[in-house]
C-alpha cells in the first residue's frame, strides 16, 4: 500500500512534467487504474472475510 | 479485430467535441476513421465502395451528435442507401452477419435527464431502439454505446478520462472489464515515448507502475480463487 502511494506520487510528478497531452491522460489513467485495483482488492477481501465468518460454513 | 469508425457531422471543424475525439483517435493500422460528410460533400454516397469497406472490418462504430434523438441527415441517408436488400438483409443478404455494431454518441443534455422523470423522459437505451433494430435485422451484435454528455462543461480531468475511455472503446473488445483495461494500460505504458517526459527516472517509474498493476492482478485473481473455493 505504501509502495502504491509512493508510486502514485511519482506518477503525478511525471504527469506534470510530460509535454504531451495524450501521455498526461495515460499517466492519469494509470493512477486511476491502480486506485481502482486497490478498491477492488478491498471489496474482494471484504467478501472473503464475510464468507469465512458465515456460521453456515463453520461446520464444513 | 479491425474497427471502422464512421463519423457523421455536418460541421466537424466547428465541433469542439468531435475535434477532441479526432485528436484522441488512436494510431493503429487496425482502426480506420471515415468521415461521411468529408468523403461525400455533395451527399452522393458511393454505395459499392461503402459496402466493400464494411466487408473489410469486424466492428463498425458510428460516431455522431445525437440530433433530435437521431443522427445527422447524411448518416440516415447512408443507412438507407448502403444497407440494402441482398447485401445486409433478405435473400443472400448476410454480408454483415456476426460483425459488431456500436454507437459513440455526443449528447448536449446532461445524463440525469435521460430517464423517466428527467427533462428528456426516456433513456438512451430507449431512444436508440431504431439502431438496435437495424443491428438485429442485419445480424450484427449491438454493443454497449459510449455516450458523451455535455462535453463543453467537462473539466480538464474529465476530458483526460474521456480521451482514454474513447481510445479504449475504439481499440478494445471489452472496454468495461478491469482485467482488459489493465492489459491495455500496460501496453500503452510500454509504448509511450520517453522523449516527452522530462525526467531521468521516468523509465524506472513506468516500470514500477507496470509491476504494481501486474502484482495487483495476481492478488485479485488469488482473492477471487479463495472466494470461489469457499463457495464449494
Amino acid at each position: 500500500m505504501e509502495d502504491q502511494q509512493w508510486l502514485i506520487t511519482q506518477l503525478e510528478e511525471l504527469l506534470k512534467k510530460s509535454h504531451d497531452y495524450k501521455q498526461k491522460a495515460l499517466l492519469q489513467a494509470t493512477i486511476n487504474l491502480i486506485i481502482e485495483q486497490e478498491e477492488r482488492k478491498e471489496q474482494l477481501q471484504g467478501e472473503l472475510d464475510g464468507r469465512l465468518w458465515n456460521p453456515g460454513n463453520w461446520g464444513s | 479485430m479491425k474497427t471502422l469508425v464512421i463519423i457523421s457531422h455536418p460541421n466537424i471543424n466547428e465541433s469542439s467535441s468531435q475535434q477532441f475525439l479526432i485528436q484522441s483517435f488512436p494510431q493503429s493500422e487496425k482502426i480506420t476513421m471515415h468521415h461521411l460528410e468529408g468523403t461525400y460533400p455533395d451527399g452522393q454516397i458511393d454505395v459499392k465502395r461503402e459496402q466493400a469497406l464494411l466487408k473489410e472490418y469486424d466492428r463498425i462504430l458510428f460516431q455522431f451528435p445525437f440530433y433530435w434523438y437521431s443522427s445527422p441527415p447524411l448518416l440516415k441517408h447512408w443507412f438507407d442507401e448502403v444497407l440494402e436488400e441482398h447485401f445486409a438483409f433478405g435473400y443472400r443478404g448476410n454480408k454483415l452477419h456476426g460483425k459488431e455494431f456500436g454507437l459513440i454518441l455526443v449528447v448536449g443534455v446532461g445524463e440525469k435527464e435521460y430517464q423517466t422523470g428527467g427533462q428528456e423522459g426516456f433513456s438512451i437505451s430507449e431512444l436508440t431502439k431504431p439502431y438496435q433494430a437495424i443491428a438485429k435485422k442485419i445480424g450484427m451484435q449491438y454493443l454497449k454505446p459510449l455516450t458523451i454528455f455535455q462535453f463543453p462543461y467537462m473539466k480538464e480531468a474529465q476530458k483526460m478520462q474521456l480521451l482514454i475511455k474513447y481510445q479504449q472503446w475504439v481499440m478494445m473488445e471489452k472496454p468495461d472489464s478491469l482485467k482488459a483495461r489493465e492489459v491495455w494500460i500496460v501496453n500503452q505504458l510500454e509504448e509511450t515515448s520517453h522523449d516527452t517526459l522530462d525526467a531521468d527516472e521516468s523509465s524506472f517509474i513506468l516500470d514500477q507502475a507496470i509491476e504494481i498493476i501486474e502484482d495487483n492482478r495476481i492478488e485479485l485473481d488469488e482473492l477471487r480463487m479463495h472466494i470461489d473455493n469457499n463457495d464449494q
